[in-house]
């Protein structure tokens, strides 16, 4: 987590779409200069900076994780400004608006959109939430887990999130057979194992099943469920050994961090729900 | 209506569709007889509007039908709540309570099916084989797609649902 690298992907983001609405009025702005200067042409042509404006608006909304599909339609409309002939008048009225239209979708894409996943990706960092608040809280106790069993933490919780259940089972249980893992992590892997066996097979809860003892709670992305609901305390400790292996991930393996922003939603899911 | 081995079944809103125009058809002759002439193509085209929804209904199930026994094949059991954007494209099987139906009177219906661990939008693109109403316990197979194809949340394309016995469920 370098918070140099964060700045320029952040930045030329912020420019990319400062961009959008200096095109879009600049390209119509400058065709009414031109035309009243007595250089007179077809001012459909002026529309070509809203046009282009339209595209890097589409190519931004594309690269964010959530997609504005509002913001990615607009080339169509800016393509179509361009090719169509209009009178003077209506022509700069209709490319005024336009260009306010792109504004503020560009300014509604930086508010709601989110920054775009190149920046994100680029920062190799997870976007500010309770998963990251939570992934923070158990730096100190996982920070000592070898790469090797961090990648297999990393590996399990993908390829559960794939639905990859077997996959998931064997993983877990080729690192409970590595030794210097912390204890809460080994439980971890066995639930998960469990869990993933059961559902490779859909087979329904056991009557008993694996639980983390009352001492990992500080360790819990989620709080345990008094023991009268069994059918939520199941899926609250698969959900706390899933969390807890991706944040042992996180911590112990900095190459699987690119793979572990992919599975964010998951994570995000599993601790929110 | 059956086609081969095809059950073809049209929707409310292509009957409506059929059943106003042949009504204003019918209604205009009467009153300007100067379209009389006309009928010889326009009382065709009318039963286009029945024969096109038709086709194309017979042609979605017939696809549909072919790709049933290949996702009988791959479909893997999971629970509704651990499906995810990982999982974007993987034909997956899923077993519920369907919650909510609409838009089935255009042959496109989308169900809301819940299990234990929680619910999701099951999108179809043609009419199911059985008439899946509310509370009906039901066995989904489909693809995990997003909502609107490039965005939007996981959603299931549907290829077969059917219902499922509550007794032989439990």
């Amino acid at each position: 987590m370098t918070a140099g690298p964060e700045k320029p992907g952040g930045k030329r983001v912020l420019y990319l779409e400062a961009l959008v609405p200096l095109l879009a009025f600049g390209s119509t702005l400058a065709g009414m200069l031109l035309w009243n200067a007595g250089i007179q042409f077809e001012i459909q042509y002026a529309a070509l900076g809203g046009f282009l404006a339209s595209c890097l608006l589409a190519f931004l909304a594309w690269t964010r994780p959530r997609k504005d599909i509002v913001a990615l339609s607009t080339p169509i409309y800016g393509f179509i400004f361009f090719i169509t002939p209009i009178d003077y008048t209506g022509g700069v009225v209709l490319q005024l608006l336009y260009a306010c239209g792109l504004t503020m979708l560009a300014a509604r894409l930086h508010r709601r959109f989110g920054t775009g996943a190149s920046a994100r990706s680029f920062r190799n960092e997870l976007a500010a939430g309770p998963l990251k608040t939570y992934i923070e809280s158990t730096s100190d106790p996982l920070s000592a887990i070898d790469p090797v069993a961090g990648h297999h933490a990393a590996a399990a919780f993908t390829s559960f999130s794939e639905g990859d259940y077997q996959q998931a089972a064997d993983l877990s249980h080729a690192a409970i057979c590595r030794d210097g893992i912390p204890e809460p992590v080994v439980r971890a892997f066995s639930i998960l194992r469990q869990h993933a066996e059961l559902l490779d097979r859909n087979l329904p809860r056991p009557l008993t099943y694996l639980t983390f003892p009352a001492e990992n709670a500080a360790l819990m992305a989620k709080p345990l469920p008094g023991s009268g609901d069994p059918d939520r305390e199941f899926l609250t400790m698969m959900d706390n050994a899933l969390l807890l292996l991706y944040s042992a991930g996180w911590h112990a393996s900095a190459e699987d961090r690119p793979l572990l922003l992919v599975s964010q939603g998951f994570a995000e899911k599993l601790l929110g729900s | 209506m059956k086609i081969g081995t095809i059950d073809v079944k049209v929707s409310i809103l292509s009957i409506g569709v059929f059943v106003f125009f042949t009504l204003l058809l019918v209604g205009t002759s009467v009153i300007n007889p100067a379209i009389r002439p006309q009928l010889i193509w326009l009382i065709p085209c009318l039963f286009m509007l029945l024969v096109i929804p038709i086709a194309l209904n017979y042609m979605s199930r017939r696809q549909y039908a072919d790709l049933a026994p290949e996702y009988e094949r791959e479909a893997k059991t999971v629970r509704v709540r651990l499906i995810n954007e990982n999982m974007l494209g993987k034909i997956v099987r899923i077993e519920g309570v369907v919650e909510r139906v609409h838009l089935q009177f255009l042959n496109r219906p989308q169900y809301s099916v819940a299990d234990r661990t929680g619910s999701i939008s099951v999108k179809m693109f043609t009419s199911p084989d059985e008439d899946v109403k509310v509370n009906d316990i039901v066995e989904v197979l489909g693809q995990v797609i997003r909502r609107y194809m490039v965005t939007g949340e996981p959603v299931i394309n549907c290829v077969v649902i059917r219902k499922i016995d509550r007794q032989q469920k439990s």
